[in-house]
């Protein structure tokens, strides 16, 4: 009778895993909010990966996002009514990398794109989806990223902010 | 002693006392049946238990859990959450089993249960710690840090997180103190107040399962499961260790009717009350009982039923019973109680009941203060006169505390009885008296038919495993053998 109950839990243990697993692998889990949606097609922004971390300016305040990898967008240099995208560094995260790539006309920061955003799991995509919009909205009226991070999005804040400083720095503004 | 002091006849009628309404004897085949029952029952549970832990794993896996996994720093991040998610599912199971949910009582036992949420206590404080451990290097490699400086970080900047760990001491030392070796240096109540703080560390993990973890995230499969098992686990130790108690107690209104000296150190303690006819049934099973005087309302007494509730009035009026040997301090106090004192009781609880029964035949075998529960138990559990016997042991005849009474309720069912009294016997069985062993008598000798039976056993508890051992040598199978602890 033991047995039976043993046996019929271990079953069904591995039957509902099983189906976790399937649910988990088809459905890709939860979309994350970061795409690739704008291309870096202005004249300009050509190359990325060149010039080494910009992870300096996220040595600020938060060790949350002290590490910083990758590459930063360079742009074509001197002047200061730069146009084009440039990406930012992608700043490692303890809830996942977030990287933003800012689009630049005239000299000013027409828009901000978060290529990726702390995703690892439904909390933080949560945190990123109320976040973004509010620090887009915020650095395009600042046109600089020295904003107040969003409060109960602190990590997510610091990472966006630090890659969204390297881009402005690519793109030498 | 060793003294038959009936034979197997049956039912002498012309006993001269009240006579009993003898218990109806279910058909043939009937207990099997009930067995059964219990057994579906406890596997049911088993699978519950087992499948609990795996769904809180596969409805992370079901978010989109496993395809974070990118990285090695990804990996131990993972690792960990999961060691979180059943460590957490654990802690709930743990909660549940000491929750006294009847249906869980029913099917396993109070005991029982209480052995199953000790088992799973150093498992689940492991998982803790792993989760926390694994966790702080996950997320330390992902931004190129060591696990402590990672750890301060997530105390000083992410909300909630100091609470995190708050809760993962009080865990500590909930575990700790309940170690047999820690346990049995402190009173009862120090350890008492300790486990409390268990559900302060509950309290305290959730926050950061809100805020940190995805638990409850929207949008997420695990918030409703997570939701789900909370919500009952919270309103099923509300109901059945608070509200329940209190209802029981308001509803019978129980006070000390009179104490009386059974034997030196020994006393009934007789109560009245109303609506006992709804506690039928429950004789041998055991209550847990505040008396409500000063200085003792908050001392808690786990004590059987020693014989049947007596109703006699309108509205269920009657009396309950326990018989109480002075053990402690707290005990102690029980035998100068006064009249009128108010009680409150919880339960009924535990399976040392007919519940329990697998065959037709019953042995019970009672030791010192541990007679007592069989005494309630002989008079209401059903069997035909000559199917029964009961073995009583103690030193001397006058520590067969009831014994008059077990001898009167024997003559009217037809049950063997033997007084089994004198020194221990030092080597085998020493359950037994050393004469009854030198003159080379077992268990069978007193029931030979023991292995068809059910047997209950109850007493001190190096004494009952004695008795346990040999009747399992007799051919007793685990089933039949209902034993609760009786030394608390």
């Amino acid at each position: 009778m033991k047995i039976r109950g043993t046996v019929a839990a271990a079953l069904a243990s591995a039957g509902i895993l099983l189906a976790g697993w399937q649910t988990g692998t088809q459905a890709g889990g939860i979309s994350t909010v970061a795409s690739n949606t704008t291309a870096a097609g202005a004249p300009g922004a050509t190359g990325t990966g060149t010039s080494g971390s910009a992870g300096s300016a996220g040595s600020s305040s938060s060790s949350g996002t002290t590490g910083s990898s990758g590459s930063a967008g360079s742009g074509p240099s001197s002047s200061s009514n730069a146009s084009g995208t440039y990406k930012g560094t992608t700043v490692q995260t303890r809830f996942g990398p977030v990287q933003v790539q800012i689009t630049v006309a005239n000299g000013k920061i027409t828009d901000v794109t978060a290529l990726q955003l702390t995703n690892t799991d439904g909390k933080s995509i949560q945190i990123s989806n109320r976040a973004a919009p509010l620090l887009k909205s915020k650095v395009l009226a600042a046109q600089s990223a020295n904003v107040q991070t969003v409060s109960g999005a602190t990590i997510t804040s610091d990472a966006y902010l630090t890659s969204l400083q390297a881009a402005i720095d690519a793109a030498n503004l | 002693m060793n003294t038959q002091l009936l034979p197997a006849s049956p039912a002498a009628s012309s006993s001269g006392r009240p006579e009993l309404s003898p218990p109806k004897i279910p058909a043939r085949g009937w207990f099997t049946r009930q067995y059964r029952q219990r057994m579906l029952r406890t596997d049911l549970l088993t699978v519950i238990a087992w499948a609990s832990v795996a769904a809180a794993i596969a409805l992370w896996l079901a978010d989109g859990g496993a395809t974070t996994i990118t990285s090695p720093a990804a990996l131990f991040t993972a690792a960990g959450i999961v060691a979180g998610l059943a460590g957490m599912d654990l802690v709930l199971l743990m909660l549940l089993l000491a929750a006294r949910i009847p249906f869980i009582d029913r099917t396993i036992g109070h005991d029982r249960a209480l052995e199953f949420h000790g088992k799973l206590g150093k498992p689940s404080l492991y998982l803790l710690l792993a989760h926390g451990l694994l966790l702080a290097v996950g997320y330390g490699m992902a931004e190129g840090l060591d696990p402590v400086s990672e750890s301060i970080n997530l105390w000083v900047q992410v909300p909630d997180m100091w609470l995190a760990f708050v809760s993962m001491a009080l865990f500590i030392a909930v575990v700790v103190t309940s170690l047999v070796a820690v346990r049995r240096r402190f009173p009862y109540e120090f350890w008492y107040v300790v486990h409390l703080l268990t559900y302060a560390a509950v309290a305290t993990s959730i926050p950061h399962q809100f805020s940190v973890g995805g638990l409850f995230a929207a949008g997420t499969w695990q918030r409703w499961y997570w939701l789900a098992i909370c919500i009952y686990t919270g309103s099923a130790v509300v109901y059945f260790r608070i509200l329940e108690p209190v209802l029981a107690t308001v509803r019978h209104q129980l006070t000390v009717a009179r104490v009386e000296a059974v034997a030196p150190g020994v006393v009934n303690i007789v109560m009245r009350g109303r609506k006992l006819d709804q506690l039928a049934g429950t004789g041998g099973r055991f209550f847990i009982w505040r008396f409500l005087a000063p200085g003792m309302w908050w001392h808690p007494h786990p004590f059987s039923l020693s014989a049947e509730p007596v109703v006699n009035g309108q509205d269920g009026q009657g009396t309950l019973r326990v018989t109480v040997r002075n053990l402690g301090t707290g005990s102690a106090q029980l035998l100068r109680l006064r009249k009128g004192t108010k009680v409150a009781l919880e339960g009924p609880y535990g399976l040392l009941s007919t519940a329990a029964r697998t065959k037709n035949k019953v042995v019970m075998i009672g030791a010192g203060i541990g007679i007592t529960p069989l005494r309630a138990l002989l008079e209401t559990t059903p069997f035909t006169p000559g199917e029964a016997t009961v073995l009583l042991r103690g030193h001397t005849e006058k520590e067969l505390y009831l014994r008059n009474e077990i001898l009167d309720l024997c003559q009217a069912r037809g049950v063997r009885l033997f007084h089994l009294t004198g020194p221990r016997s030092r080597g085998r069985s020493t359950w037994l008296p050393e004469e009854s062993v030198r003159n080379g008598y077992s268990l069978n000798s007193y029931v030979p038919d023991i292995k068809d039976a059910d047997v209950y056993v109850c007493g001190p508890a190096a004494w009952a495993a004695n008795v346990i051992a040999d009747a399992g040598q007799a051919g007793v199978r685990q089933e039949q053998i209902h034993h609760e602890r009786f030394d608390w």
